[in-house]
């Protein structure tokens, strides 16, 4: 995922033969469906990776169709969006289903493929992750499987490509025969019957010997030594993303931007654009293409890749709700399950996302606060990148300041917002994940498109903003917007009269908000006052846009009206405080 | 005795449980077997151990689940 809004799709024709992809959550639904279709859908290792469906092309043979990945469900009784999207996607009919397995918790998934041996329509079934069950010692005769299921059953690795040509000839073959409903057997029926197939066709040998990886698996979800190793996983994160970060800008982007782009682009332009306002604004010293491709490449890009190399390696790994339960004690203190750490922790990379991960929270009151927080105090990796280039250098202590602050602010809105907003979150009940080493193959794609998204996102919003940003310098615009803003900006905020520049682009993207402040020569309690007013400041539009169509325009009116003020307030007091105590103390 | 008063590495059986369709789906019912595998502080959840997968329940849910020890650690 990345800063994009979910692509709807259009519902695929009738006379296409159609089939869906089904399957409790995280057991590699979405990793079948890429590896099938070519077509490319994020995958993760934790629940509630997929929560809206994606349509695919394949080939069957002679014929044509499409695969549909759903999103996961542990039953077909829908307990929050997601799930929903599922169970009517079913409702709709399908020409087969291909019910996704995990091999190392066979009982519990075969609940969900006995609730759709009800429907009219042939199911195949796919035993994934065959590879991690047999690393934990269990063997499952596919064959006896099959007999009881009375469907077929294949063995895969899908992450490695295997068993899945097999999967789909016998989809193919199936497809082709009628399918009758079976009965629905009760609650109770149902349980000891699947008791009684997974006692005929699994074996398990218990090993005495916990390889590393499962000790890792339970020490991670202990107090100790799970929390200390959260926290070294914390810093270890940020000191790749931070000092990573910064190296990459000093030795390679900066010089690469400055003496070699920069200075051959404003040959080129020289050469065909003739001195004056036209050249000025292409590569002036705030040109266009100077800025333009300084700002993006040089400062942001650095930040965003690295956050997401380490992002991608974590999800992929199965860390993240481990986290989710060792949090969970304090979330709860501000109404959020300890869950919901994860749309959380996508905000640090892009809002967008975030607010769409919420899709599988259980409650409307969660995901109304997960998408407030996300939008008011978690500052995205672009904007994060902004506020090290702007107070990286300069005060260290301002760019801690301004991170605990956000944590703070988390914390105080959602103690208000548990209050104010009815309703109770759902307590947490979270299967934890099998920790994997992320494939390689899988990881390097998935960093790609992030890489691929953000740079015509960001290159295209930013490259909007900066020509704005040009032609009302130019035209005198931002000097009549200056005037009408100064008193306040100067007055309140302490900060110069050009410092309304940052508020009017910072409502295109959330760097944009903190990136003039770079040229503005300011002294450090200013440049913190820009970062505390970027911070909560308005996010950006395309939040904006998911906002409205994820709750309502209302909500997301409500969200950005209550980041302003929000953001003015709390800029305002810090910069009177501050120079109150400078002007004491000076 | 509730599930949230175990102890950790003991085994325990489930005897009433409250009705709820996740705990179902994920495999709890009467007469389900588990062991402790992490309690957490400030009334955190207690991550359970069926079978061979782990599942963290929150701990007001813990306090409505009534087990009978099977085996102390
Ligand atoms: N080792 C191994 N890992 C696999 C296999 N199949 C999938 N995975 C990994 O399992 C995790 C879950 O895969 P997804 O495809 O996201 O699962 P999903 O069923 O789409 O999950 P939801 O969309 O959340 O319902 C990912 O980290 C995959 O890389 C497999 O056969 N072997
Ligand atoms: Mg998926």
């Amino acid at each position: 995922m990345s800063c994009h809004g979910a692509a709807l799709q259009e519902k695929p024709s009738n006379d296409k033969m159609k089939i869906l992809l089904m399957g409790n959550p995280n057991v590699g639904k979405s990793v079948v469906f890429s590896k099938l279709t070519g077509v490319h859908v994020d995958s993760s290792n934790y629940a509630g990776t997929t929560v809206d469906y994606t349509v695919g092309d394949i080939n069957f043979g002679s014929k044509q169709g499409v695969l549909i990945d759903v999103p996961g469900t542990y039953s077909l009784e829908a307990t929050n969006e997601a799930e929903k999207v599922a169970v009517s996607l079913l409702e709709e009919g399908a020409d087969a289903v291909i019910c996704v397995l995990d091999a190392t918790h066979l009982e519990r998934n075969l609940g969900l493929a006995f609730e759709l041996k009800e429907y009219p329509i042939p199911v195949v079934y796919c035993l994934n992750l065959m590879d991690v069950a047999e690393r934990h010692g269990i063997k499952i005769d596919a064959e006896k499987l099959s007999e009881e299921l009375g469907s077929p059953v294949i063995p895969t690795i899908a992450i490695k490509n295997k068993g899945l040509r097999e999967l789909m000839e016998m989809v193919v073959k199936l497809s082709k025969e009628e399918k009758e409903p079976e009965p629905r057997l009760d609650e109770q029926e149902r349980w000891e019957r699947i008791q009684e197939i997974v006692s005929r066709v699994q074996t398990k040998i218990d090993k005495k010997e916990l390889t590393f990886i499962e000790k890792l698996e339970d020490w991670t979800v202990q107090p100790w030594p799970g929390i200390p190793i959260a926290l070294l996983v914390l810093i270890a994160s940020l000191g790749v993303v931070v000092g990573g970060g910064k190296a990459l800008r000093a030795v390679v982007l900066l010089p690469l931007v400055k003496q070699v782009i920069v200075p051959f682009l404003t040959k080129i332009v020289s050469l065909i654009v003739p001195a004056g306002i036209l050249r000025n604004v292409l590569v002036g010293e705030f040109g266009i293409l100077v800025i333009g491709i300084e700002w993006p490449f040089a400062l942001i890009l650095p930040y965003v890749f690295l956050f997401y190399v380490v992002f991608s390696f974590l999800e992929d790994s199965g860390y993240l709700p481990r986290i989710g339960v060792l949090a969970d004690g304090v979330l709860r203190r501000i109404g959020i399950q300890g869950g919901n750490i994860i749309p959380m922790m996508l905000g640090y990379g892009c809002a967008v996302p975030a607010i769409l991960g919420t899709r599988a929270a259980s409650t409307h009151k969660e995901r109304i606060m997960v998408a407030s927080l996300v939008s008011f105090a978690i500052p995205c990796a672009s904007q994060s990148g902004a506020f090290f280039a702007l107070l990286g250098d300069r005060s260290i202590f301002a760019l801690i300041f301004v991170y605990l602050l956000s944590i703070l602010a988390i914390l105080a809105v959602g103690l208000v917002l548990n209050k104010i907003i009815p309703g109770r979150s759902q307590p947490l009940l979270l299967e934890v994940p099998n920790l994997l080493l992320p494939d390689k193959d899988a990881y390097k794609k998935k960093l790609k498109l992030r890489m691929k998204h953000f740079m015509m996102d960001a290159e295209g919003a930013m490259f909007f903003g900066i020509i704005i940003a040009a032609i009302i310098a130019e035209t005198g615009v931002l000097n009549e917007f200056s005037k009408l803003l100064g008193p306040f900006v100067e007055g309140w905020l302490g900060l110069p009269r050009e410092a309304s520049l940052s508020l009017l682009l910072g409502i295109i993207r959330r760097e944009l908000a903190v990136l003039p402040l770079l040229e503005m020569n300011l002294n450090t309690l200013q440049l913190t006052v820009g970062a505390i007013v970027a911070l909560f400041y308005l996010p950006c539009l395309s939040v904006f846009g998911v906002l409205t169509k994820e709750f309502s325009l209302k909500t997301a009116l409500f969200i950005g009206a209550i980041t302003i003020v929000s953001a003015f307030f709390f800029g305002g007091l810090f910069n009177q405080i501050g120079s109150l105590i400078i002007g004491v103390m000076g | 005795m509730p599930l949230a008063h175990g102890e950790k590495l003991s085994t325990y059986r489930i005897e009433k449980l409250p009705n709820s369709h996740l705990l179902k789906v994920l495999g709890f019912r009467k007469g389900t077997q588990f062991t402790i595998q992490s309690k957490q502080p400030f009334k955190g959840p207690i991550v359970v151990k069926v079978g061979n997968r782990s599942i963290a329940i929150d701990y007001d849910i813990a306090s409505e689940i009534l087990v009978e020890e099977v085996a102390h650690n």
